[in-house]
């Protein structure tokens, strides 16, 4: 059981819709500020209160899809949701000046799927099978 | 005189008392508890000499008794007696037969029934990373895209559990690359020696640690998807090199 009152006051922060949203997905009614969105559409938040969330609670995210999947958070944002960077990506002026152009699309963990990985060799293969050639009867000049 | 004495003696703990219990306020409840759930609870206090206003101060509030080792034999002259002043046979007895210990852990343990939990809910909330995790591998590029690899080997000669595997060749433009990069992340044991061992920070252990298969030949990873690993999260990996590189 939560308490009461941190209950009743983030559901009166968030509305009823969001807190039975809430309760869906992370269980528990939590409020705070919004940190940012990425470009899957899963919503972050932040509550530095000590008060009203737990230390080591106060970051979440609010997934896009509905299969709880903690891959399918990029890179960068878990970076963040995990307590590694302390400002949000957005705000994070060394993570944007350090993102390349070349930057690849990020893919969740898909084991399991079709698109799973699949190893493959990269190099030529070092023993050649016999390749039968054939001369032409009459020689080269025929 | 000694009036006196016990009037400056317990003056100050005597303050303390009542200041203990004026502005106990909201915390009366837990100050309470506190006081019931120590042993000194149990112990006799001192009846106050009648007709004075002076308290002795209360044997709770006294330092513990340094601890004296029981006398050698009952004949020793100054035998002290260890359990002087502690609680009787009988008050330890009740202690045990009705199971006092039990109902205040139950009483702890319904108090945080009412208190916010500490569950980190997993995939909604992470506990904290440091920014040197060693997590899943990737191989990074410069920034001009370049790949970093040089084909030195040196990860391969210091990996203690033998997992990787290099091949190289010399590319047309005469620089010579690697062809095979191969990593047995069931062999790997993410000590990792093999981001200290590069000479141009090619290999890195990502933060990532959510890169769990169905089936052991999917963990087998070879040149691409190291890369593909590092040109997505190149920009986690620069951040953290960058947040760590005053200590390195």
């Amino acid at each position: 059981m939560v308490s009461l009152a941190r209950t009743l006051r983030s559901i009166r922060r968030v509305g009823l819709k969001e807190w039975w949203r809430q309760l869906q997905y992370i269980g528990d009614a939590k409020s705070g500020r919004f940190a940012g969105a990425d470009q899957f559409g899963n919503r972050y938040y932040e509550n530095l209160n000590p008060e009203e969330e737990i230390p080591g609670r106060h970051r979440w995210v609010d997934l896009a899809q509905h299969d709880y999947n903690a891959t399918q958070v990029p890179p960068e944002w878990h970076s963040w949701l995990s307590h590694i960077r302390k400002d949000p990506p957005p705000e994070d002026r060394v993570m944007q000046n350090l993102s390349p152009p070349w930057k690849g699309p990020w893919l969740e963990n898909l084991t399991g799927t079709p698109g799973a990985f699949k190893t493959y060799n990269t190099t030529v293969p070092k023993v050649q099978p016999w390749q039968p050639k054939l001369m032409s009867r009459g020689g080269p000049s025929a | 005189m000694t009036i006196l004495r016990t009037l400056m003696g317990s003056g100050p703990s005597s303050r303390l008392v009542t200041t203990r219990f004026a502005n106990a306020g909201p915390s009366t409840l837990i100050a309470r508890r506190l006081l019931s759930t120590t042993s000194a609870r149990s112990m006799p206090t001192r009846e106050p000499p009648k007709g004075s206003e002076v308290y002795e101060t209360p044997d709770y509030l006294r330092p513990p008794p340094t601890p004296r080792s029981p006398p050698l034999s009952a004949k020793y002259e100054g035998a002290v007696d260890p359990y002087h002043g502690g609680p009787s046979a009988i008050e330890k007895a009740v202690h045990i037969f009705f199971f006092t210990e039990i109902i205040r852990g139950m009483w702890i343990v319904l108090e945080q029934f009412f208190r916010p939990p500490y569950t980190i809910m997993y995939p909604f909330e992470k506990g904290p990373l440091s920014p040197r995790f060693r997590g899943e591998h990737a191989l990074r590029r410069y920034p001009s895209g370049e790949e970093r690899c040089i084909a030195c080997k040196l990860c391969e000669a210091i990996c203690p559990a033998q997992a990787i595997t290099i091949e190289s060749e010399a590319r047309l433009d005469g620089s010579r690359r690697t062809t095979r990069y191969d990593i047995d992340m069931t062999k790997c044991i993410y000590c990792g020696f093999c981001q200290e061992a590069c000479p141009v920070d090619a290999i890195v252990e990502t933060q990532n640690q959510e890169f769990s298969t169905e089936t052991r030949e999917e963990l087998l990873y070879n040149k691409e998807k190291l890369l593909a690993n590092g040109d997505r999260a190149e920009a986690e990996i620069a951040a953290n090199l960058h947040a760590d590189h005053v200590y390195r």
